[in-house]
């Protein structure tokens, strides 16, 4: 009995050193200081207004929105067309794609940013949405295609028979049957591949230039130069956002 | 006729993802091989020069033993989590589950910015340490190896909690209630039944956390001093600072091999999708 209380004590502190550390930056973004202090000695919505005031602030946050909407868009197209190719394959060559499409997870990101900023510099494409797309892209890709080729495994081969036995050609099979059985898998990889790109970091950095910047560079940059609460308005607001995809995720796994 | 068509979808089905993997991963990391082959002063000048740097060893050495004690304690503070959600009741199980799961879609870039908050020198941890009576007067908390060690935990925690989890909650739940019935103390329990039950999700957790903490940049960058120089904060000072390619590419291919190496050991015991898997 003794050793269950100590290990429900024990899971219970890891659990709150899991979550509750993130929420210090949220009392930081209603400080009336000029500087980063917990808790703050007073309180305002000084840092919300010049956050929103600052015109490089705010195109910040744009630009991330719209990479992080390409980056999904592209993702789950190229993937989960990917998933059915893969599904088309024999067994041989399913695990040889598999483990292609999955190449970008094993390797570390800092090899992946080098690389890709030295062949963006050759071609001219660094400081473009084009660049920061792509790379998304890559990263977000594997977890499309793992979440459609899931719900594609488990899609019972009997309704799709039933539809042919019935006399519904292919195509009418695919959009009255599989992609429905099958969207839950796009829209849960849809909603990972948004935060993938609006929270991704490293390869932002050097993919980033003067004009195109995203949030989380900005962030970035300033925690190393100005390092004053406007850093936690940028860093509530992607905490925020990502609340909101968790949440989402939630719901579309419940229904 | 019938199987070229099928040969036909299947492959148009496939091409974007190749072409947009070929054009972001593919190609670069090739060109990336290349460039660090190709200092003026010949073939290997740029891997020599990494091998007689004294700098380049530290961190090395530094990055691996970083990367080891980080390991070996989210698995170890891990395992009891993973055990405790196979027990819990409904509603618990749930919310234990939320607190793993939930930090992950949480950027490290924010999740590092808190940390940083809360062990300044001014800062909440500092302040309860100095009013509870452990330290006399505040100290500094950030930018050691400790700091380091506490924003990769936090982050590297839920990647070594969700495989124990999945390989404990396989486990036949009889077959502990037999080991102790037939008079087993609760450490032979777990010695001759639990662990050797649960050593492949030990091993995919152990390998995750390994993995991802060899390419930290942004905790380290962040929290550590110049003492916690990692191999990606290097690499990006031969870009940034030194502007120097060839070096910055050897490297990033010295990194590279030892993450494929990791991932080639341990594809022996654990599958590789169980690698992306993790995420849902």
């Amino acid at each position: 009995m003794n050793g269950r209380f100590t290990l429900n004590i024990f899971v219970a502190l890891v659990a709150a050193f899991l979550v509750f550390p993130i929420l210090a930056i949220v009392p930081v973004a209603f400080s009336a200081q000029s500087f980063i202090r917990l808790p703050p000695e007073s309180w305002s919505l000084r840092w919300w207004g010049a956050f929103f005031q600052d015109a490089s602030w705010k195109l910040t946050l744009v630009t991330s929105l719209k990479i992080a909407t390409l980056t999904t868009c592209v993702s789950v197209l190229a993937g989960t067309a990917a998933a059915f190719g893969i599904s088309r394959c024999s067994p041989r060559s399913r695990t040889l794609l598999t483990g292609l499409f999955l190449g970008p997870v094993m390797v570390p990101t800092i090899v992946l940013a080098v690389a890709m900023y030295s062949m963006g510099r050759a071609t001219g494409m660094v400081g473009t949405i084009t660049a920061l797309v792509i790379a998304h892209t890559m990263l977000a890709l594997p977890f499309v295609i793992l979440n459609v080729a899931v719900s594609l495994d488990s899609l019972d081969q009997r309704f799709i028979l039933a539809a042919s036995g019935l006399g519904a050609g292919s195509v009418r099979i695919f959009r009255t049957v599989t992609f429905p059985l099958v969207s839950p898998g796009i829209v849960g990889g849809g909603i990972f591949a948004f935060v993938t790109s609006f929270d991704e970091v490293v390869l932002s950095i050097f993919l980033s230039g003067p004009n195109v910047k995203t949030l989380p560079v900005r962030i970035w940059e300033e925690i190393r130069l100005e390092y004053t609460p406007v850093v936690a308005v940028g860093a509530t607001l992607m905490l925020l956002l990502a609340l909101i995809a968790a949440t989402m995720n939630r719901i579309s796994k419940n229904k | 006729m019938k199987i070229t068509s099928h040969r036909f979808l299947t492959t148009a089905l496939l091409s974007p993802a190749i072409l947009i993997l070929a054009v972001s991963f593919l190609v670069p990391l090739g060109r990336l091989v290349l460039i660090s082959f190709s200092s003026p002063k010949g073939l290997f000048y740029a891997y020599s020069q990494l091998f007689e740097d004294e700098i380049f060893a530290t961190v090395f050495l530094n990055t691996t033993t970083i990367a080891i004690v980080v390991t070996l304690l989210a698995v170890v503070i891990a395992y009891p989590v993973a055990f405790a959600l196979t027990k819990v009741s409904k509603g618990w199980h749930a919310i234990l589950l939320a607190c793993v799961l939930l930090p992950l879609w949480i950027s490290v870039l924010v999740r590092t910015f808190a940390w940083m908050v809360l062990l300044e020198r001014n800062g909440p941890v500092n302040t309860l340490l100095v009013s509870s009576g452990i330290l006399e007067k505040p100290i500094s908390l950030l930018f050691n190896h400790a700091s380091v060690g506490i924003g990769m935990l936090h982050v590297l925690l839920p990647y070594a909690v969700l495989p124990m989890y999945a390989a404990l909650v396989q486990i036949e739940p009889n077959l502990l209630r037999a080991s102790e019935g037939l008079g087993a103390s609760r450490t032979t329990t777990f010695l001759k039944v639990l662990l050797p039950l649960s050593l492949k999700g030990i091993a995919t957790a152990a390998t995750f956390t390994f993995l991802l903490s060899l390419g930290f940049f942004v905790t380290p960058a962040l929290l550590g001093g110049a003492s916690s120089l990692t191999l990606s904060m290097l690499i990006d000072s031969f870009v940034s600072d030194r502007l120097n390619w060839p070096l910055a590419s050897a490297a990033s291919v010295i990194l590279l091999v030892a993450a494929l190496l990791v991932v080639a050991i341990s594809k022996r015991f654990i599958a590789l999708t169980s690698f992306a898997r993790v995420h849902q």
